[in-house]
Parts: C-alpha cells; sequence; structure tokens
C-alpha cells in the first residue's frame, strides 16, 4: 500500500515467501524496472517481486537505502556538507563490505540486479564474481562456478594451440 | 490488487550461471586484457558461444575502448617499407610479435599519423593517399586524399571510431594550402570526405606538425603546430570547427627538446615538454566564464626517476605516447622504459637500437575470440 509518512511517499514491496517490506519511493526507484512501474502508474499498490525471496530482497533494499541520492531518508551525509568525492569513497568501502557474501548470496544478487534493474548493484556483483576468478587456471575457474568442460580433448588441445601464447 | 512485474520480467529460477543474459553480463566484466576472451572460451563450448558473438564483442569493445592496454608498440621502417609489433605486455597477455605486421609496396613511402581506437592511419605522399590498416582484423583501406590539400607540404592526421561505433571509422586529414590550414573528415561508413574546413594559418611561411600524433580530448582533436611560436590546433569533431589556440609559453622555450600534447591528469588538455632530463606536464584550465590558462603542474627528472648515470642519461628521448594510458616510451643508451606520467611507475620495456618513433598501440584486443581457428569454429562447437 503506497502510503505517505513524514512527507515521503512509501511503497511496498512483496517477496514470494510472503514478507513485506515498506520502503521509500526514492529507495524503490533506484530500481530502473520498478521506477518504470510507478511512472507508468502501475504501482499504486503493493507490488509484487518474483523469485527474489525475503532475505535478497532485504539485501537489495539495504543496497538501494545506501545508493539512493542523498535528499532520500539515508541522506544524513547531505551533499551539501561531504565533498563528493568523499562521498564515492564512502560508498565504495560500504560497497566492499557488502559483497562479502557467500557464492551462492552473490549470484542471488546479481539475479536480483537483473531483474529489478539496478545497475550498480549488477555491477558491483558480476565485478566481484569476474575478479574472484580471472587470475585462476581455466580448471579452478571451472570448479568455482560449477561449470562442466564438455570440450573433447582434441577440441580443447586445438584451442590451446591456437592461442597458445593466452595460455602460457 | 498487487502489481506483478509478470508482463515485465522474464522470471526464471534457473541460477545466474546458468542464464545466458546474466553469464554475458558477467562475462562483460572480464579485464580488457588479450587473453581473456581466448581463456574464457575455453572454459566450455557454452561460454565460448557467448563470448564469440559479435554482439559481445562490440560491447565488450565499447565498454573498455577508454580504458585500453598497451598491446605494444609499432615500429616504422621506412627502407623495408614495413610496420612491426613489439609487445610489451607480460605472458598471457603477451601477443606474438608477428600476430601485427604490415608490408607495403616498393613505392609506399609512409608516414605514421595516428593510432587510436585499434586503428592506424598512414600518409602515403607518392600514391596522394591515406591508409587505414586495422591490425587485428588486417583489414586495409586506401584513400584518396581530398582536392584541395597541398601534399607537398606537411599532412596530419587522426583515425578514430564514433562513439558507439565498432565497425565504422573516421579520418580526420589536416594540412594547408597557401593561407588557410585545412581540415577534411572522411565516413566510413558515408563512404564520402566532409567539405573543407578552414581557419586562417596564423603564420603563412612557417608551419609545420611537431610530435605528429594528434591527442584526443572530450570531442576534440590536437596536433602541435609550429607556426613561428607554437600554438595547438584543435579540431573539434562535434562542431567541426577548426581553432589555433595558444600553447602554454608564448615563446618557444630555450633548451626545450621535445613537446608532446597529451591529456592532463584531470581528462583536459595537456602538455609535456622534456629539456635534458627535465620533464614539465602543463594542463589547460578553463575557468567558469570560458577563459582559458596554462597552469604548470608535476615536474620531474627522468635520471633521477630511472637512477641513470651522466653516461646512461646520453641520447634519451621520448619515442612515443599512449594518450588512453598518459604512458611514454623513452629510449636510454641501457634500454626503453615505459612511465606513467601520473603515477610515475615505470618499467623497463625491451632493449633495441632501433631510434624510429615508436606508436604505442593501446587495444582492447578481441581477434582470437572465433578460436578454432576463426573459420572452423562454428563447427567445432556443434561437434560437441
Amino acid at each position: 500500500m503506497a502510503t505517505r509518512e513524514a512527507g515521503k511517499k512509501m511503497i511496498m514491496l512483496k517477496s514470494p515467501d510472503g514478507m513485506e517490506f515498506e520502503v521509500e519511493e526514492a529507495v524503490a526507484m533506484e530500481s530502473q524496472t520498478i521506477r518504470k512501474m510507478i511512472e507508468d502508474d502501475c504501482a499504486d499498490t503493493a507490488i509484487l517481486i518474483p523469485n527474489i525471496n525475503s532475505k535478497i530482497l532485504s539485501r537489495v533494499i539495504e543496497y538501494c537505502n545506501k545508493h539512493v541520492p542523498t535528499t532520500g531518508a539515508t541522506g544524513a551525509a547531505a551533499s551539501d556538507t561531504v565533498a563528493p568525492a568523499a562521498l564515492a569513497e564512502d560508498l565504495k568501502i560500504w560497497d566492499a563490505e557488502f559483497i562479502k557474501v557467500n557464492r551462492a548470496t552473490r549470484f542471488d544478487l546479481i539475479q536480483a540486479a537483473s531483474y529489478l534493474n539496478i545497475k550498480g548493484l549488477l555491477d558491483l556483483t558480476s565485478q566481484t564474481t569476474i575478479d574472484t576468478i580471472s587470475d585462476n587456471s581455466l580448471e579452478e575457474i571451472r570448479s568455482f562456478l560449477s561449470t562442466k568442460n564438455d570440450y573433447l580433448p582434441e577440441e580443447e588441445q586445438t584451442i590451446r594451440r591456437e592461442n597458445q601464447w593466452a595460455f602460457q | 490488487m498487487t502489481a506483478s512485474f509478470g508482463r515485465r520480467l522474464r522470471p526464471t529460477s534457473a541460477p545466474p550461471l546458468d542464464d545466458d543474459d546474466l553469464l554475458d553480463e558477467i562475462l562483460l566484466r572480464l579485464p580488457p586484457d588479450p587473453s581473456s576472451l581466448p581463456r574464457a572460451s575455453a572454459v566450455c563450448t557454452r561460454w565460448r558461444r557467448l563470448v564469440s558473438d559479435p554482439g559481445f564483442v562490440s560491447r565488450f569493445l565499447l565498454r573498455h575502448r577508454l580504458r585500453p592496454p598497451i598491446l605494444g608498440c609499432f615500429i616504422t621502417d621506412q627502407r623495408r617499407a614495413t610496420v612491426s609489433f613489439v609487445p610489451t605486455m607480460e605472458a598471457p597477455n603477451r601477443l606474438p610479435a608477428e600476430r601485427f605486421s604490415l608490408q607495403l609496396g616498393d613505392r609506399d613511402r609512409f608516414s605514421l599519423l595516428s593510432c587510436r581506437h585499434g586503428l592506424l592511419l598512414m600518409f602515403l605522399p607518392l600514391w596522394s593517399k591515406v591508409l587505414v590498416w586495422d591490425p587485428v582484423a588486417g583489414d586495409q583501406h586506401r584513400l584518396d586524399i581530398p582536392p584541395g590539400f597541398d601534399t607537398k607540404k606537411e599532412i596530419g592526421g587522426a583515425v578514430l571510431r564514433a562513439a558507439g561505433a565498432v565497425r565504422h571509422f573516421q579520418v580526420v586529414l589536416v594540412g594547408r594550402d597557401k593561407q588557410n590550414i585545412l581540415a577534411c573528415v572522411y565516413s566510413s561508413e558515408a563512404g564520402v570526405w566532409s567539405k573543407l574546413i578552414s581557419t586562417p594559418l596564423p603564420n603563412p611561411f612557417c608551419y609545420e606538425f611537431m610530435g605528429v600524433h594528434p591527442v584526443l580530448v572530450g570531442d576534440s582533436l590536437h596536433w602541435f603546430i609550429n607556426c613561428g611560436f607554437h600554438k595547438i590546433l584543435e579540431f573539434d569533431l562535434h562542431r567541426q570547427i577548426l581553432t589555433v589556440i595558444p600553447g602554454p609559453l608564448d615563446e618557444f622555450p630555450v633548451g626545450i627538446s621535445q613537446i608532446l600534447v597529451m591529456r592532463a591528469e584531470d581528462g583536459g588538455l595537456g602538455v609535456l615538454f622534456k629539456s635534458g632530463c627535465n620533464v614539465q606536464l602543463w594542463k589547460r584550465k578553463i575557468d567558469c566564464d570560458g577563459e582559458a590558462s596554462w597552469v604548470l603542474g608535476r615536474t620531474f627528472d627522468l635520471d633521477t626517476l630511472f637512477s641513470l648515470n651522466s653516461e646512461e642519461i646520453k641520447y634519451m628521448v621520448i619515442l612515443g605516447l599512449a594518450e588512453y594510458n598518459s604512458t611514454v616510451f623513452v629510449r636510454t643508451v641501457v634500454g626503453h622504459f615505459m612511465v606513467q606520467l601520473e603515477s610515475l611507475k615505470f618499467n623497463k620495456t625491451f632493449e633495441t637500437n632501433i631510434w624510429n618513433f615508436h606508436q604505442p598501440f593501446e587495444s582492447v584486443y578481441t581477434g582470437e575470440t572465433s578460436i578454432g581457428g576463426g573459420h572452423n569454429g562454428a563447427e567445432l562447437l556443434h561437434n560437441t
């Protein structure tokens, strides 16, 4: 139910496991998908977010709360008093802490960021995934991401031979 | 009533790495190193299918275009009419030298004018043509110099790809006639040269390009020109306007042995003066009224930086500038150094007796993503 609290428009987000989250509209609109629904007037009541359980949805809301422009409820650190560079640095540190989660949670967050179209969260979660694998061997990457090597031995050999320099 | 995402999203319970769209998003963030895509391709057939997709390759190129790694240097040899490549990255990103090389014909005297976005631009004076070479794809395009340019005088030029363009390119030529500096833009998409754009020569008697290679800052290309006093020629690509703007100092400074235009630390226009071992970095500031002025930034001494003695500093020359990485290649008698001008981090790259200009090759390399030979990659994919 969209309500008003202290002059701020609120929006209700529902997870499929029945939990409800009342969030500021500005925070919810960090999600481009929700923004579109609100702008199209499709969201005057609660919004059901499919496939994102309450645990993940609450983390997503936490992220959006932190990243909403400082005029929002979390705007204690008003942009008038804090230099943009300091603000960006603070967000970077916060992001680094936020993403210290196990692999399954990170994958759930990637999925949620994609569904909800939250670019910053998708960047953070995807980049973290890439960063954890980019210095590893192919075998380690496959094992870490539970990806099966479906090349025939001779095919893999061909691939390595034709790009030998990339496997040194 | 509860609004639902049903019509807007494609909810799926597949884990992210089993969802092609999500895996695509993740793989896009691979570092722009040459080995990234070939190695990702070798993980499994599905990864290869994704990273070989032309749409993915385009997005990968565009995503990293402003942060390309320095793959190495191109060195020209006029006598043999060749352009050869010297890799500077470490394994597994060290592309083989023979991967990029160009052999021109006997009559092809040439000069290298510009390198950007994976393309090289060369001037072929005997043919009155410019040559655009894509070393990764191996493509060559020869373009007639448009009428109006005096090809007996010096020609400057730049090659680039417009924002969002992956395949098409633009060439900007600058030259002169009797009274004017001229510019003309070729678009490979339209296949034609623009009308001539001109601005009066500041001094009709003397005019040459110094440190021939232009630098792209914002929407404008910049060349250093010597017209009795040193100036910077600016070509605004967006507005198609040619302007001569003042450099940092009115007089050509005594003792200055090299001048380069570059990107300043703040992304604006910068100039590098080298005098002996001393390097001065200047930046152009524009105030809130739109007034431009030059400010001296960092200065440092290359001999101190490299810990070289007085014998070793002889013949020290800056051979080339990598504009996106703000990195210069410096030749000394003890070898070549690459210096990043913001951090002053440096490393020794290679030893050679070659004194020629070095053109750093900054590019996102995606050349061999259709591995399995490129032509039989698809077959390989279907066999599995």
